[in-house]
């Protein structure tokens, strides 16, 4: 239980910093730490396969994405007023506060299938691998695209 | 229940960003955060009822988070590379300037 308590209190630490840190490498690196007290927190809930995907996709090339970006365009120096933020805590407190109010009715649920993971993806969702597949396909060329367009021009 | 109430202070903390920030880039992270939040649940929902079809669709949702990512990224080179703007704000200026433009010419045009 204190396992849990540390990590849940380090993930909603981290990701405060990760958006109120000014400096953009600072809040990839909090963004980073955050997924990766959620991947110790998959593996404490036996997801195994779950935490090294957090850790491979959510962690690392999330990372180098945000990092690559950072390092590619130039930071402008406007500053938020405090009546967005404002709306932002009551957007925010709009949207999440009925599902904290509200009880989750997890025993109409309970219905499950006994699955391995194997067999989850590889047949139970193979029509969902296959156009995961063709999502992939989809944006590697949608990115290729998009910058082939940038060099054509220069 | 605890689990839940976790995932929605991280969602809450993403949407928060997601407003607040107008950064291409820290709108990113706050995109990643809030999809972070969501993945857990699939987590947490499958752990907790013993079944491994949670983590497949995580694994589904993590995959396609990458994509989109990736994406958006490329989307916000795009447009620091041809306009030098990195701010959302400076963008829906520029918008709105364009768009006032172009009904000017199709009003000059209809006299």
């Amino acid at each position: 239980m204190w396992l849990e308590t540390v990590l849940a209190i380090g993930m909603v630490t981290s990701a405060v910093f990760a958006i109120y840190l000014k400096e953009t490498v600072s809040s990839v690196l909090s963004l980073s730490t955050m997924m990766i007290l959620l991947a110790v927190l998959y593996f404490n809930l036996n997801a195994p396969f779950a935490a090294i995907f957090q850790l491979a996709l959510g962690t690392g090339t999330a990372a180098i994405f945000l990092l690559a970006g950072d390092s590619l365009t130039k930071k402008s120096d406007l500053k938020t007023s405090s009546k967005t933020k404002f709306v932002g805590l009551i957007v925010s407190a709009v949207l999440c506060v009925p599902v904290i109010v509200g009880t989750v009715a997890t025993a109409s649920l309970s219905a499950s299938l006994d699955l391995s993971i194997s067999s989850a993806i590889w047949e139970f969702r193979a029509i969902d691998v296959l156009a995961q597949g063709l999502v992939v396909l989809t944006a590697a060329l949608g990115v290729v695209i998009l910058l082939k367009e940038e060099r054509r021009r220069k | 229940m605890d689990y839940i109430i976790l995932s929605v202070t991280i969602l809450a903390i993403g949407i928060v960003g997601l407003v607040t920030k107008h950064d291409l880039i820290k709108m990113l992270i706050a995109i990643e955060m809030i999809t972070a939040a969501a993945t857990m649940n699939f987590v947490v929902f499958g752990s907790l009822m013993e079944n491994s079809l949670g983590q497949a669709f995580s694994i589904l949702a993590l995959s396609v988070d990458a994509c989109v990512t990736a994406v958006a990224l490329a989307l916000a080179i795009a447009i620091y590379k041809k306009l030098n703007i990195r701010d959302v704000r400076d963008l829906s200026e520029i918008t709105e300037t364009s768009s006032d433009k172009e009904t000017q010419t199709v009003e000059e045009d209809q006299k």
